[in-house]
């Protein structure tokens, strides 16, 4: 058994009636892990288990092999930025940081320290002395986030981590969570920003209804989806005689011509087929001046698995 | 244009009239109420006093059946009539119903509202303050009046009907004194649970607080006369003031120097209107930001 | 260990200073404000009645039942204060007299004596008795019952109702360890308002008591029963602490399990003996110094309720409520390993 795996076993929640997750099966590798689909579909119940706030009905988790029954090992080594809004009454950002600090054992010189470096690592220090219920939305994840990194965990769970972040604070936070992945960390999280998600993300997890409908890298997970036809963009400088050329190959279901003048839409079922035929086009003197795939990102894979759920 | 096709249409169906609409709330509140387990079977158990009530009223009527009764000296005779002091103490024990009642149901009416800020969305319709209240009111009221006020009224009528109209003829003071009396209590115990549901906004320490107001209330009335030697302590206990009232409703005599029922009357009125002016106060259409 | 303290102090520091902690402090304070006014009363009574004529007890006593009012008064003379008012077919009055150490109130009803009502003025054993009684039926069952429910239900079911909870099941500790920690800090904060509580209105009754009875009470019991008050109440606190505590974490609606324990400890005295060991009150009211005088004008059945069910002796009692204590701990600590953020609930 590899310890820097997280693991679902054929897990399983309900909520009483309520399904929360039905039997999921994932082994999660180090890296950036973004768990993507519809409100209600079992993201946060997925971070929950595998924080141990909520215990599965049927199945086991293991993070890094630790199990979430033994918090006293888990917690060290898990940062989790949850979505509750709420911290603790009367409590300022620092005082919450480095509370949970003192909890961890630290010696409050270092727990100082470290509270202060993940507070400046978010943005917060001068708000740092303010009560956090005076806190704006964006500035309370901030906090919840420094509170998940100021131990420096070698998982990072964060539901919706960028909800109500500004711009340059949600670069800084995704610059943040790469560098975490390229230490050999996890970084688990769920976003409705799909774009965002597409571009840091090194694998997705899809899940629609409680279960897994997808996983791994964007890519990889298009590529094993056969009952969708791919779409591409041929961008050529004359889209009308690619069309007539591809269309005597077998497998082309639609070929339109750019409205915007960038080349050709080409909508396939096979891929191969199409690429031998790109090729064939160039061989036979038509100028290509690349051709781009359109439906490689999250949105695409989102609207084919889930059935735009969003 | 698919947006315009399925764009807002003005409602123009028939309206609920303006009197009648604060009914709303009840409607929706009394299942939910008794969708819940504990509410259900306090209902049961608050019945089993009435049930007993009955049977003494029963036996009461038909002591000339028992070999024994009939025979039997003063003492018992006493024991057995159906008089003010029945009832008084039949309103007594069915009365802390009543009070656990409202410390379940109470604080759910009004604390999750403002928890959640959802006055504003009760006010941005047409719904008063006054009719939100009323309809809150109404909702406790229908709940305790049926562990109070129904069985209270159905042990009256079992006499009534056992006693005839002879009996009734004399004693229609205690019907009157009866129902007065537990519509004064379901109107304070009501407002009591309101008002601190809308003072801790939390029902669960509501709950708490509903049971405190009337246990610890009563206990520091006592040790007020205890300490001070005193006998006006006993106008800061709820459960007092009302038994006092009722006594004087139902004709039973209190002990001579313990406060009057209308010492008691006033107490009360102070007590209500305090309880009022907290929820009115707390009661404001605005969405508080924390 | 260590981390039992860094919890309970990150805790306590709410536990003391939070506005919903204020009616805590106003139950644990209410007596001795009672008795702190008691004491200006008294000033202002020894004083107030160090001016007004004596009517010698001897004549007072002489008044059989069924005297007029009118022989009354020829034979003890004009009283301090006479009240007459009516209720119902009766005609009230009551003549108020002091005979140097009582104050005695004659009632009459349609103008003959019906009784003869005897107060000193102030009393010593009274007050002890009294005290005993507010601190065992007022402050045992009532102000650390419903202070104990508020500030032990607080530490968990709070934390849900704030949502909040689940920060510190985030952080690396055992649940039992959390458990412990905020049961020391619903314990310390508990123990230091209510004792404190307990020894203020102590002090407050201590007061104004005569320099010779205070002198003989210091020298004899006043130590033992201060500090046997203290105990009780503190231990009241571990007791009804770790029964909210528990209800807490199992239960959402902490009305139930205080109705139930309201009744528990109320019928606790008609229950079988092995079960009356599982009730807090059954000890604490062992170690109570002072057994608490009845009101014997209560109803039979609230006059058994109010009566202490088969004492134990208080070496006895304090092992015994340590234990039920410790029990409830366990069961709160297994209730806690299986505890849920869920906040849609609350």
């Amino acid at each position: 058994m590899s310890d820097d795996l997280i693991r679902f076993d054929r897990v399983s929640k309900f909520y009483g009636d309520v399904l929360g997750v039905n039997k999921v099966d994932l082994r999660i590798p180090p890296g950036i892990t973004s768990l993507v689909g519809p409100n209600g579909s079992g993201k946060t119940t997925l971070m929950n288990l595998m924080a141990g706030l909520i215990h599965p009905g049927s199945g086991t988790v293991s993070v890094r092999g630790i199990s979430p029954f033994a918090p006293e090992q888990l917690m060290r080594i898990l940062g989790y930025a949850t979505q509750y809004d709420a911290a603790p009454r009367g409590l300022t950002g620092f005082d919450f940081v480095l509370s949970g600090l003192l909890l961890h054992g630290f010696p409050r010189p270092d727990a100082v320290r470290r509270a202060t470096h993940a507070i400046e690592t978010v943005a917060l220090t001068s708000a740092a002395r303010r009560k956090i219920a005076a806190y704006s939305k964006g500035m309370r994840q901030r906090i919840r986030l420094a509170q998940a990194i100021a131990h420096d965990p070698a998982v990072l769970v964060l539901d919706e981590p960028l909800n109500g972040l500004d711009p340059v604070v949600r670069a800084e936070t995704i610059a943040l969570f790469r560098d975490y992945a390229a230490r050999g960390r996890h970084v688990i999280l769920s976003s409705h920003v799909l774009q965002e998600v597409d571009v840091f993300s090194d694998q997705v997890i899809l899940i629609a209804n409680g279960m897994v409908v997808a996983e791994g890298a964007i890519r990889s997970v298009r590529e094993e989806i056969h009952e969708h036809p791919s779409q591409y963009l041929l961008r050529c400088a004359e889209p009308a005689r690619a069309a007539a050329l591809l269309f005597t190959h077998a497998g082309i279901l639609e070929a339109r011509i750019d409205p915007g003048g960038a080349g050709l839409l080409v909508i396939t079922r096979q891929r191969e087929a199409f690429a031998l035929a790109v090729q064939r086009l160039a061989v036979d003197g038509l100028a290509i001046d690349g051709l781009e795939p359109l439906d490689e990102n999250v949105d695409a894979l989102y609207e084919y698995l889930i059935g735009g759920g969003k | 244009m698919a947006v315009f096709k399925r764009g807002y249409e003005r409602y123009t169906g028939p309206r609920t009239g303006a009197l009648a609409r604060f009914l709303v709330v009840p409607r929706f509140a009394w299942p939910k109420l008794l969708g819940e387990r504990f509410v259900v079977v306090l209902l049961i158990v608050s019945l089993f006093w009435p049930l007993l009530c009955a049977g003494f009223v029963y036996l009461s009527n038909h002591a000339s059946l028992l070999p024994g009764l009939a025979e039997a000296g003063d003492a018992v005779q006493k024991l057995l009539r159906i008089d003010g002091a029945f009832f008084a103490t039949f309103m007594n024990v069915q009365s802390t119903f009543a009070i656990i009642l409202a410390a379940i149901a109470g604080p759910g009416l009004i604390a999750p509202d403002l928890a959640n800020n959802a006055l504003p969305l009760y006010f941005a319709r047409p719904l008063s303050l006054a009719s939100y209240i009323g309809a809150r009111l109404l909702v406790l009221f229908g709940l305790l009046a049926t562990v109070t006020l129904l069985p209270g009224l159905f042990v009256f009528g079992m006499q009534a009907s056992l006693g005839g109209s002879a009996w009734l003829a004399a004693h229609w003071t205690l019907g009157q004194g009866m129902l007065l009396g537990f519509l004064l209590y379901i109107l304070l115990v009501s407002l009591v649970a309101l008002t601190l549901s809308a003072y801790v906004k939390w029902r669960v320490v509501a709950g708490a607080l509903v049971l405190g107001f009337f246990f610890v209330l009563g206990g520091a009335a006592q040790i007020i006369n205890q300490v001070f030697r005193v006998e006006w302590g006993s106008l800061l206990s709820p459960s007092y003031i009302l038994y006092t009232i009722w006594c004087a409703l139902l004709g039973v005599e209190t002990p001579a120097d313990a406060p009057d029922a209308g010492e008691c009357l006033a107490a009360l009125v102070v007590l209500l209107a305090a309880l009022l002016a907290i929820l009115l106060r707390k009661l404001r259409p605005v969405e508080v930001v924390s | 260990m260590n981390q039992i303290w860094i919890i309970a102090r990150l805790e306590i520091r709410r536990a003391f200073f939070s506005r919903r902690a204020l009616w805590v402090y106003l139950l644990a304070l209410f007596p001795a404000a009672l008795f702190l006014g008691r004491a200006a009363s008294v000033h202002y009574d020894r004083r107030e009645y160090a001016a007004k004529p004596a009517t010698p007890a001897a004549i007072l006593d002489r008044l059989p039942a069924g005297t007029t009012d009118k022989d009354a008064l020829a034979a003890a003379g004009p009283p301090i204060r006479d009240r007459q008012w009516r209720r119902g077919e009766v005609e009230h009055r009551s003549l108020h007299y002091f005979d140097g150490y009582n104050r005695v109130w004659l009632q009459f009803e349609n103008g003959a004596l019906k009784t003869t009502r005897r107060l000193p003025l102030h009393s010593f054993e009274q007050d002890t008795r009294i005290y005993a009684g507010v601190f065992q039926y007022f402050y045992l069952r009532l102000a650390i019952f419903f202070g104990c429910l508020g500030i032990f239900l607080n530490l968990f079911r709070g934390e849900m109702i704030d949502k909040s909870l689940h920060y510190w099941f985030l952080a690396p500790v055992r649940r039992e360890t959390l458990v412990l920690g905020k049961y020391c800090a619903g314990l310390i904060a508990a123990a230091v308002i209510f004792g404190g509580g307990a020894l203020l209105s102590f002090a407050a009754l201590l007061s104004y008591q005569t320099s010779a009875d205070l002198e003989t009470y210091l020298q004899t019991d006043a130590l033992a029963h201060g500090l046997w008050y203290l105990l009780a109440a503190v231990l009241g606190c571990a007791g009804y602490g770790s029964v909210f505590l528990a209800a807490g974490l199992v239960l959402r609606n902490p009305i139930i399990p205080a109705l139930v324990m309201l009744l528990w400890e109320s019928i606790n005295g008609f229950l079988p003996e092995l079960l009356q060991k599982l009730s807090v009150l059954h000890y604490l009211q062992s170690l109570c110094p002072v057994p608490a005088p009845l009101d014997p004008s209560a109803p039979p059945l609230a006059r058994m309720i109010l009566s202490p069910a088969a004492p134990a002796s208080a070496w006895t009692a304090l092992p015994g409520l340590l234990a039920v204590t410790a029990l409830v701990l366990y069961l709160a600590t297994r209730a806690a390993r299986r505890l849920e953020i869920n906040y849609g609930g609350e």
